[in-house]
């Protein structure tokens, strides 16, 4: 019961700040250097059009309208058409949505899990070589050139040894192939994935395994340990039954705090293998002066960031029962 | 006969400073029954004691010389796996609940049948949990608060559910460590009442440490005290009381208020407990001594038998 | 040694105990071998940048942007004339390398300057003034928190178009206070109960002079340790931009040299092009966290808690 309470208020709290965003961006809009209808309206389009378009996005009212009208498109789902595709804004988004929180969730659980796994066995061997080689190891990979890191990738594993593929997400003859069964297709993104997540991976889990064994260290400094260690538990369940729970809480709170840092990881990797995301668009958008899409962009990574955030919190209650109850 | 005989044990710890000598040369005989009480003030090496008679040392500490005989067994002789096995099940500690002994992502009361459970293996989860819920009657739990968490306890819950664990495996005997302190006066006292009544109806002994020597005198019928690492009294609580003889044990008595509730001055003992990693020659407590005698500086004390049982580590008695 | 000696030795030591306590600082750093290669390298970096300034005027040839070898014209591997071989229009890696230390050290200090002394003003402020003030500026941390500092970057450029080298670090050390701020909040809540400051109060003097005489300079230990990161993570945001073709145009930075292999499809073909930049976005990240863990050490343990993953 409790438990729900705490995520009602941690909703409100996201919906609030996401509306804080709205607005901040709506005023970032409309006070930039050029007028609003070269901003969101694409000057390709024929004088008709355009003007149907303004008329829609109320850019001929005055700017308190226009406010409530960018609400009202944004709550039902008008963000304007792209300039450089030339297509509704929202359908551009729902395509490419899914596949950046496909690669961006599944990037961070991997990191986190293998992160926490070994940072526990660092903290056991502490002081011994496995202990400094996987320190320095987190180290040095947590501080790669994400970017970089992606190119010697592709370079060593597509290039050279052809394992994978260079970049994309999908081969065309798998998916135009009508035969092809959706486990066909399912193996095919993965394998497309392998590579990106690899990346995401290793910039991300050095940190979660600094954490965790440093966390897991203060943790076996407990009385409760020495409370356990007294029952006569044997060494393994101490760690993994009472030590490691404690510990892996600062991990959690760290992925919430680092989740922000993780989608500009994510929006580079996806720049780079050209994996069909939201991160990647936004990149191209801007580059391409399509302002209506990079809009859209930036408050749907805005936004997943503040739910993946919400989720973290309700997982750390979830796992600390004296914030649940 | 004896459940406990430690003899000639000292424990140190090797820290940044050097090798800390917390405990010199300790010797006493616990009886099956019996009850034992150590005060001193923090850093005598009352708690290092208690730790040591678990093996529950930190890696940095160890025992250097002397026995430990459980039940005529020298524990310091045996393998990890062996003192684990008998640990909270021949004998078992009392924490300060104050101090976090609870594990505070676990529901108390499976952190209670996870003893019983590692040590008696035939039987399951659930008769686990019933023993559990048997326990929380004894020592005053309400059975409806087993699948709480610590923090949800108050002080003295958590105290009783600290007890109750020390009880779940039946050992003989008890090790209570400040048992009571961080507590407030009322529940403090009935804590150590219910202690004292499951003293009697399971036959166990105890050790009890505290800095609070009426507590000790409430509690035990032996009393040991002990100053910088070394026990420099040891006796009947009786003789301690009504005539203790080491400067010490008086300077004691007189700083702490009586449980008789008698009117006396406090007197405060002034000066430091001296530096353990290079203790001072002949009587530690010289400097801090009322009536330091002229060779107590130089002269090494050795006990002194006062009474029958009755005995103290010091150069002028 | 005489006895008015002894006695002045110990005066100086009274008088500038900052230095006692520097001492003993680094005789901690010093037990720390991460630490010590972290420095070490840091300064050879310093080094580069330092020497960035020789190649251009050694030939008009090798400056880093400008300079074009005219015997090529094309991408080439090291030679004696170039030691790092040149880029696809001829010009030499190794002072783009060079001059690439320089923008790194200016991007990431200045940015973490300003990020931290915001952060800990912000800090102190909220931990100070307490209720209404506090809750508004955490509020307003815990929001800026949640923004990824490269795409905000990214969307204001959109928004203003291409965006130069200092309005970058601007806008990074706008979007990277809120972290610090809420450990100095923290620092200063515990030192608001410590009697000097008590005294101070009733002493009658002012907040902003309780503020920056009395409490300031016992956070600042700890805002110098937050630098450290917050430079990694300014010079990654702008090596990032860069990459992705937003940098400044005007500057030659190792994520801009990135972007030129990547963008003219070379980075199968010319590893010599590639490595290096890369090799030392890296190596100057890895030697600012290296350090930073260090001086967490020297500080108190306990004041870490704050994750630094950027």
């Amino acid at each position: 019961m409790e438990l729900r309470r705490y995520i009602v208020r941690r909703m409100i709290q996201v919906i609030i700040i996401f509306f804080l965003i709205l607005t901040v961006l709506f005023l970032l809009f409309r006070l930039a250097p050029g007028d609003p209808v070269s901003m969101m309206v694409d000057p390709d389009m024929t004088q008709e059009d355009a003007e149907i378009l303004i008329v829609q996005l109320g850019l001929d009212q005055p700017i308190g309208v226009q406010y409530l009208i960018y609400l009202k498109n944004f709550f039902t789902g008008h963000f304007g058409f792209s300039f450089h595709y030339g297509e509704p804004v929202v359908d551009i988004i729902w395509n490419r949505l899914p596949n950046t929180i496909l690669l961006f969730t599944t990037s961070i659980i991997l990191s986190a899990l293998v992160g926490v796994f070994l940072g526990k066995i660092a903290s056991w061997h502490k002081g011994k070589k496995t202990d400094s080689l996987m320190t320095i190891g987190a180290l040095v990979t947590h501080t790669l050139f994400l970017p970089w890191l992606a190119l010697i990738l592709i370079w060593i594993f597509a290039y050279k040894f052809g394992w994978f593929p260079i970049n994309g997400m999908i081969s065309e003859e798998v998916w135009l192939d009508p035969e092809a069964g959706f486990i066909a297709k399912a193996l095919d993104v993965m394998y497309h994935m392998v590579l990106p997540l690899f990346t995401l991976f290793l910039i991300h889990f050095g940190a979660y395994l600094l954490i965790m064994r440093s966390s897991m260290l203060e943790t076996l400094k407990e009385d409760y340990i020495l409370t356990a260690r007294a029952k006569g538990l044997t060494e393994k369940v101490i760690r993994d039954h009472h030590a490691a729970p404690n510990a892996a809480l600062p991990v959690v709170t760290s992925v919430g705090l680092s989740l922000a840092f993780s989608i500009n990881g994510g929006a580079l990797t996806e720049t780079v293998f050209t994996w069909p995301g939201i991160g990647r668009e936004l990149v191209s958008s801007v580059s391409q002066n399509d302002y209506p899409l990079a809009l859209a962009c930036f408050l749907m990574i805005a936004g997943v960031v503040l739910v993946s955030n919400l989720v973290v919190d309700v997982l750390y209650a979830y796992l600390d029962p004296r914030i649940r109850y | 006969m004896a459940i406990l005989e430690v003899e000639n044990v000292s424990i140190g710890y090797n820290t940044k400073k050097g090798y800390l000598k917390a405990v010199e040369r300790v010797s006493f005989t616990l009886d099956e029954g019996g009850s034992l009480g150590f005060v001193g003030e923090s850093g005598c090496g009352k708690t290092t004691i208690g730790m040591a008679l678990m093996g529950l040392l930190p890696p940095n500490g160890s025992v250097r010389e002397g026995r430990i005989l459980f039940e005529g067994k020298n524990t310091l002789r045996m393998s990890d796996e062996e003192i684990r096995k008998i640990r909270w099940r021949e004998m078992a500690m009392i924490f300060q609940a104050a101090m976090n002994a609870l594990n505070p992502v676990q529901r108390v009361g499976n952190q209670i049948a996870e003893a019983i459970l590692v040590h008696d293996l035939s039987i399951g989860k659930e008769e686990a949990m019933g023993q559990v819920e048997a326990l929380f009657e004894l020592v005053g739990i309400p059975r409806d608060r087993l699948r709480d968490y610590p923090h949800q306890y108050s002080g003295g819950m958590k105290q009783r559910a600290v007890i109750a664990m020390a009880l779940a495996c039946h050992p003989k005997l008890i090790i209570a460590d400040e048992p009571t302190t961080a507590l407030d006066v009322i529940v403090q006292d009935q804590i150590l009442g219910e202690i004292k009544d499951l003293q009697k109806e399971f036959d166990l002994s105890i050790i009890f440490i505290s800095h609070d020597i009426s507590i000790v005198a409430d509690m035990c019928n032996d009393i040991g005290v002990m100053y910088a690492g070394q026990l420099v009294e040891f006796g009947p609580r009786e003789q301690v009381f009504e005539s203790p003889a080491h400067p010490y044990t008086k300077a004691l008595l007189s700083s702490f208020p009586t449980v008789t509730g008698k009117k006396s001055d406090l007197i405060p003992i002034p000066g430091e407990t001296p530096n353990l990693v290079v203790p001072p020659t002949g009587c530690r407590f010289c400097d801090r001594c009322s009536e330091p005698g002229p060779s107590c500086k130089t002269e090494t004390p050795a006990w002194v038998e006062i009474g029958p049982g009755h005995k103290t580590l010091c150069c002028r008695c | 040694m005489t006895e008015s000696d002894s006695s002045n030795r110990m005066t100086a030591k009274e008088k500038y105990p900052w230095i006692t306590s520097f001492l003993e600082g680094w005789s901690i750093f010093r037990q720390n071998l991460l630490g010590k290669i972290g420095l070490v390298l840091l300064i050879i970096f310093a080094l580069m940048a330092i020497c960035s300034y020789i190649p251009p005027w050694i030939s008009p040839m090798y400056n880093p942007m400008t300079g074009v070898d005219p015997e090529i014209t094309s991408c080439t591997p090291p030679s004696l004339r170039h030691w790092l071989g040149t880029d696809f229009m001829g010009r030499d890696i190794l002072s783009q390398l060079l001059a690439g230390a320089r923008i790194a050290f200016m991007v990431g200090i200045s940015a973490a300057v300003m990020s931290i002394v915001l952060g800990v003003s912000i800090g102190m402020t909220a931990g100070y003034m307490g209720k209404f003030v506090d809750t508004l500026l955490m509020r307003l941390a815990d929001m800026i928190m949640v923004m990824p500092t490269l795409l905000v970057v990214l969307l204001l450029s959109a928004v203003f178009g291409q965006l130069n080298i200092w309005t970058i670090v601007l806008i990074i050390a706008l979007f990277r206070w809120p972290g610090v701020s809420r450990i100095i909040r923290g620092q200063t809540l515990s030192l608001k109960q410590r009697p000097f400051i008590e005294a101070a109060k009733v002493a009658g003097a002012s907040h902003f002079r309780i503020i920056f005489m009395h409490i300031m300079p016992n956070v600042l230990p700890l805002a110098f340790l937050f630098m450290t990161f917050r430079v990694t993570s300014a010079i990654i945001t702008e090596a990032a931009l860069a990459f992705l073709g937003f940098g400044d145009p005007g500057t030659v930075s190792w994520g801009m040299m990135l972007q030129w292999v990547w963008k003219t499809g070379h980075m199968f073909q010319a590893p010599y092009w590639l490595l290096p930049p890369g090799i030392c976005i890296s190596l100057i990240t890895l030697s600012f966290y290296m350090l930073g863990r260090a001086m967490d050490e020297v500080l108190d343990p306990r004041l870490r808690k704050e994750d630094q993953t950027d």
